[in-house]
């Protein structure tokens, strides 16, 4: 450890952080535009320039990012010299800097925008011609480049190489002709892609999908987790009108440091606004209102208590799991979940298992059964039907076994405007919800319990996996899980999330007390049993 | 005090191994390596006082002795040939006249610091300066003077030239050792240091060629003998290049310690019949210009650094008066402008505005506010980038706003009433 001294205020960091962590932990903001915490330091932007302060010596102008802490340095960020670099660097970087940002969609989150106000000039010099290169090209299959706003921080390029372990990005050309390219004629293919429009300090790198969709001050920002794999990546997803427009990483080092892949950036776009979505219920081929088919599919289940077998998804929240075992447990004949097997994952980030709740459903003791089990076991003489939440497992298993009675509970997309049969041919269908039309908390492959906030309203009308679990609740005489709101799992006064940590034998906590970076639920490792069996 | 860097260089081509061996080239190199320990190799350099030839005029025995004496694993020894400084060909003569000269420096060198490879870094345009040391490897190679087993010592000493591809910032000793390693030639954030991390991560020191050139004569004839030539603080003799209006333009031998008025009229024959020198440059184009009035400045590193300028690599640029300042000014601008790496912002965008400030009293289109920006521009730039390439483009421009003042004011465009001032406000 080292203590250092930044600004008059004391603080200890391990020996070796560089100088902006440590301001970082005093809440002292270096600027900084090269630098990245989860790239190694260049040092080229200047930005970072702070003082070192020895006495009975001038203070000495070093750029923070290379400046590791070392015990009794003393720093200082205000100091005239450091303050007057700063400023040089960012005239230098706004010489040729295009000042489009009424047409830039970075404007409001760009560091070349924030650190003119807060370290700046009000009034620019440059009278000369300003450079005129490309504006906005494809380089990848979702990035977009400008030329002319890259103030050429190289993060990009560095990122490709370190991060993404795909270095197609390079700095091309030498001094004031140096641009970011790809190599010629060739695009940037990567699972990792979208990032570089997060770490772009400026608006150079943008992302094809959110070009022109909105001023980011008009963006709605929640935090959640993506749930394209069982990693579970902590993001914020920005909405404008109920509609997804961007997912963003959320940086968390217990999870996904400070990136996302691009499955599930891209795919939370496609998952969270539904083409085709289907809207309304069904009841033995006919289309009816959602909450009627919710009750007639409840009377079927009570009039043949015992009979029936229930599929959860591993795509339902921790707190609409919990509610299925308390609720549906002693109705059913069996509650199960079909294993999803990883496909197509990296060694970065992607799991390739889409299945972002799984590891909460083997926590919570729903039974594992393999697709041929189930199939064996739907058409036994003791199961009357079946009652899935999800209807991919129950597609696979339409497909190998003829159901006596089948009830769907889901997000079903229609493929095309002349499909207008019930989803699967099912008896009973009731709409279901969106992850993020409901907050609710996930437990990733390394059991991470996070949380994931409310960020869309479902459809008028649609009452969820939780409506039709709430109104069982109800007929069965149990007030206690029925008091909630449809479609809101959270907010019946009962916090779901203190019964999800209590069932998985941690202290309760409400799910606005779980922390951002989420909570370890992982049950104790069996190391006790190894112990015993070695010889004393 | 007679010569003994240039002694070749009247050839119209290589001295090869047989005749250089009989004008007593390796002898040296052979004493030492079989008689001498490394630190004593170390130590008479350091003795003697020699300086780096390739500008920064560093200590060459202090900078040997950062090298480890119990390396875990290689170390290595780089040879600066990359001569890109404009006003700069002394290297070259070296190289392509008398290469063995420099093979014996590089093999005393590998010992001293306990090298076994050594590369030369040769510019891309010196294309015979390869072919000649190519050829001079391969000749020491057979006879045994290089190689695994190197002068019969049972050392290896291993010597490999690397041909540059153009770019004067490869000069700068840590863009060329990424150039060397196949990166893009961009200088490295110092620390760590290429004693402590330099080519492929090994303790490595970078040489310049002429400094090399003399540790043979230094070894085989003794401290006394070449602290007997130069200044107190800057011992030898020095190759002077003179260039630009002079009667006998060329690389010269001499003691550092001349005036600048000796090395061109003694030694270069004086400025050309019949001009009139308007400035001179007194060691390559980062050095600056300096009016005919300072000619009495003495040749030596500290010395000029006393005039604000630098002994640099003592290339002598006369400057004729049918030349106006201001646009050989901007021929140095516009060369620093092509040549920073761009890595840094401020030497990036630095020495691109200020050439086109330059550029504008070039045509009459300065303005009376540029003095304070191109001020501004040298002061937000220069120690606050990764290396000092800034110092380099501020040579000729702060030398040029000191020294010929006038020549920028006469190009101020006389402001009309109506044409609106040149400021933007950003956004």
């Amino acid at each position: 450890m080292a203590e250092l001294t930044i600004d008059g205020r004391k603080v200890e960091v391990p020996a070796g952080t560089n100088v902006i962590e440590a301001a970082r932990k005093l809440a002292i903001d270096v600027p900084y535009y090269c630098y990245h915490p989860a790239l190694a330091p260049v040092g080229s932007c200047r930005m970072c320039q702070v003082e070192i302060v020895d006495p009975g010596k001038p203070p000495r102008v070093v750029i923070a990012c290379k400046t590791e802490a070392s015990q009794g340095l003393n720093v200082s960020t205000t100091g005239k010299d450091c303050v007057a670099a700063r400023a040089a660097t960012l005239e230098f970087l706004l010489a040729n800097h295009p000042l489009d940002c009424p047409i830039c969609d970075k404007a409001g989150e760009c560091d070349l925008q924030n650190f003119s106000y807060l370290h700046g000039h009000g009034v620019g010099r440059f009278t000369e011609p300003k450079r005129q290169l490309i504006k906005h090209e494809l380089i990848g299959d979702h990035i977009l480049l400008d030329q002319e706003r890259c103030i050429l921080c190289t993060r990009c390029v560095r990122f490709m190489g370190e991060y993404a372990k795909a270095p197609q990005l390079v700095v091309a050309g030498r001094g004031d002709r140096n641009v970011i390219a790809t190599f010629p004629g060739e695009l940037m293919h990567s699972n990792y892609e979208g990032n570089l429009a997060d770490i772009c300090p400026v608006g150079a790198l943008t992302l094809k999908e959110f070009r022109f969709k909105s001023r980011v001050w008009d963006l709605d920002s929640e935090e959640s987790v993506c749930t394209l794999c069982d990693r579970n990546c902590s993001v914020t997803l920005d909405t404008k009108r109920n509609r997804l427009l961007r997912a963003r990483p959320r940086e968390n080092a217990k999870v996904n440091g400070w990136f996302m892949c691009d499955v599930g950036r891209f795919g939370l776009l496609d998952h969270c606004n539904p083409s085709g979505r289907e809207e309304s219920g069904f009841l033995q081929g006919a289309r009816v209102a959602p909450d009627r088919a919710a009750n007639a599919l409840a009377d079927a289940l009570l009039a043949d208590r015992g009979r029936w077998l229930v599929i959860l998804s591993p795509r339902l929240t921790c707190e609409e799991i919990l509610l299925a075992r308390t609720v549906l447990g002693p109705l059913a004949r069996a509650l199960v979940h079909v294993p999803v097997a990883a496909e197509g994952g990296d060694a970065i980030l992607f799991t390739g298992r889409r299945a972002a709740n799984a590891r909460a459903l083997e926590l919570l003791g729903i039974e594992p059964i393999s697709a041929e089990d189930l199939a064996r076991v739907a058409v036994e003489a003791a199961t009357s039907g079946v009652l899935s939440f999800d209807s991919v497992a129950l597609a696979t298993l339409q497909g190998k076994a003829k159901l006596k009675r089948a009830a769907l509970v889901d997000v079903w997309r229609r493929a095309g405007a002349a499909d207008a049969a019930a989803p699967l041919g099912v008896e009973f269908f009731v709409p279901g919800t969106l992850f993020t039309e409901k907050a609710g908390s996930f437990v990733n492959c390394d059991s991470r319990l996070q949380r994931a906030a409310r960020v869309q309203r479902p459809p008028q009308g649609i009452l969820g996996e939780a409506g039709l679990l709430q109104e069982l609740a109800r007929r069965t005489g149990d007030p206690h899980h029925a008091g909630a709101r449809a479609g809101d799992s959270m907010s019946n006064g009962i916090d779901p999330t203190a019964r999800v940590l209590a069932a998985l034998g941690q202290e309760p906590l409400t799910l606005l007390q779980l922390p951002a970076e989420g909570l370890d639920v992982a049950p104790a490792a069996p190391v006790a049993r190894t112990a015993e069996a070695r010889p004393a | 005090m007679a010569n003994y860097l240039s002694l070749e260089f009247a050839r119209s081509g290589p001295m090869l191994l047989a005749e250089a061996r009989g004008k007593g080239r390796w002898a040296t190199a052979e004493r030492v390596l079989k008689t001498m320990k490394p630190e004593q190799v170390v130590d008479e350099v350091k003795n003697a006082g020699l300086r780096g030839r390739g500008g920064a005029w560093f200590p060459a025995g202090i900078k040997w002795s950062f090298m480890p004496k119990e390396p875990k694993g290689p170390s290595y020894l780089v040879i600066n040939a990359d001569e890109g400084e404009p006003g700069t060909f002394k290297d070259r003569q070296i190289m392509e006249k008398d290469p063995h000269l420099l093979l014996e420096g590089i093999a005393i060198a590998c010992f001293a610091m306990r090298a076994e490879t050594c590369f030369v870094y040769v510019r891309g345009e010196y294309l015979s300066s390869l072919v000649a040391l190519e050829t001079a490897i391969a000749e020491c190679e057979q006879a045994g003077l290089l190689g695994d087993d190197a002068l019969g010592t049972g050392r290896r000493v291993r010597v490999l030239a690397h041909r540059g591809a153009g770019a004067y910032i490869c000069g700068e000793e840590t863009a060329l050792l990424n150039s060397l390693e196949g990166r893009r030639g961009e200088p490295r954030a110092k620390p760590p240091f290429p004693a402590v991390y330099g080519a492929f991560g090994r303790p490595t020191t970078v040489n310049n060629v002429e400094t090399i050139a003399n540790v043979p004569f230094i070894l085989e004839r003794g401290v006394p003998w070449f602290r007997s030539m130069g200044t107190q603080g800057a011992p030898g003799n020095i190759l002077y290049g003179v260039s630009g209006a002079v009667e006998n333009p060329g690389i010269y031998e001499g003691p550092l310690g001349m005036t600048a008025r000796a090395v061109i009229d003694q030694l270069a024959g004086g400025v050309k019949a019949g001009r009139k020198m308007r400035a001179f440059i007194p060691g390559g184009a980062s050095t600056g210009f300096l009016p005919p009035g300072k000619l009495d400045v003495v040749m030596d590193p500290d010395a000029l650094k006393k005039e604000g300028t630098m002994l640099g690599t003592g290339g002598i640029v006369v400057i004729p008066e049918e030349v106006e300042l201001l646009d050989a000014l901007r021929v140095l601008s516009r060369f620093f402008r092509h040549e920073t790496c761009g890595q840094c912002a401020p030497c990036r965008e630095g020495a691109a505005w200020s050439d086109q400030i330059v550029g504008r009293f070039q045509r009459g289109e300065g303005s009376g506010d540029d003095f304070a920006l191109l001020n501004d521009i040298m002061r937000g730039s220069k120690s606050r980038t990764i290396c000092v390439f800034p110092e380099a483009f501020a040579g000729p421009l702060g030398s040029a706003l000191v020294h010929f003042k006038g020549d920028f004011e006469k190009s101020i465009k006389p402001a009309s009433p109506s044409a609106p001032q040149g400021t933007a406000v950003h956004g």
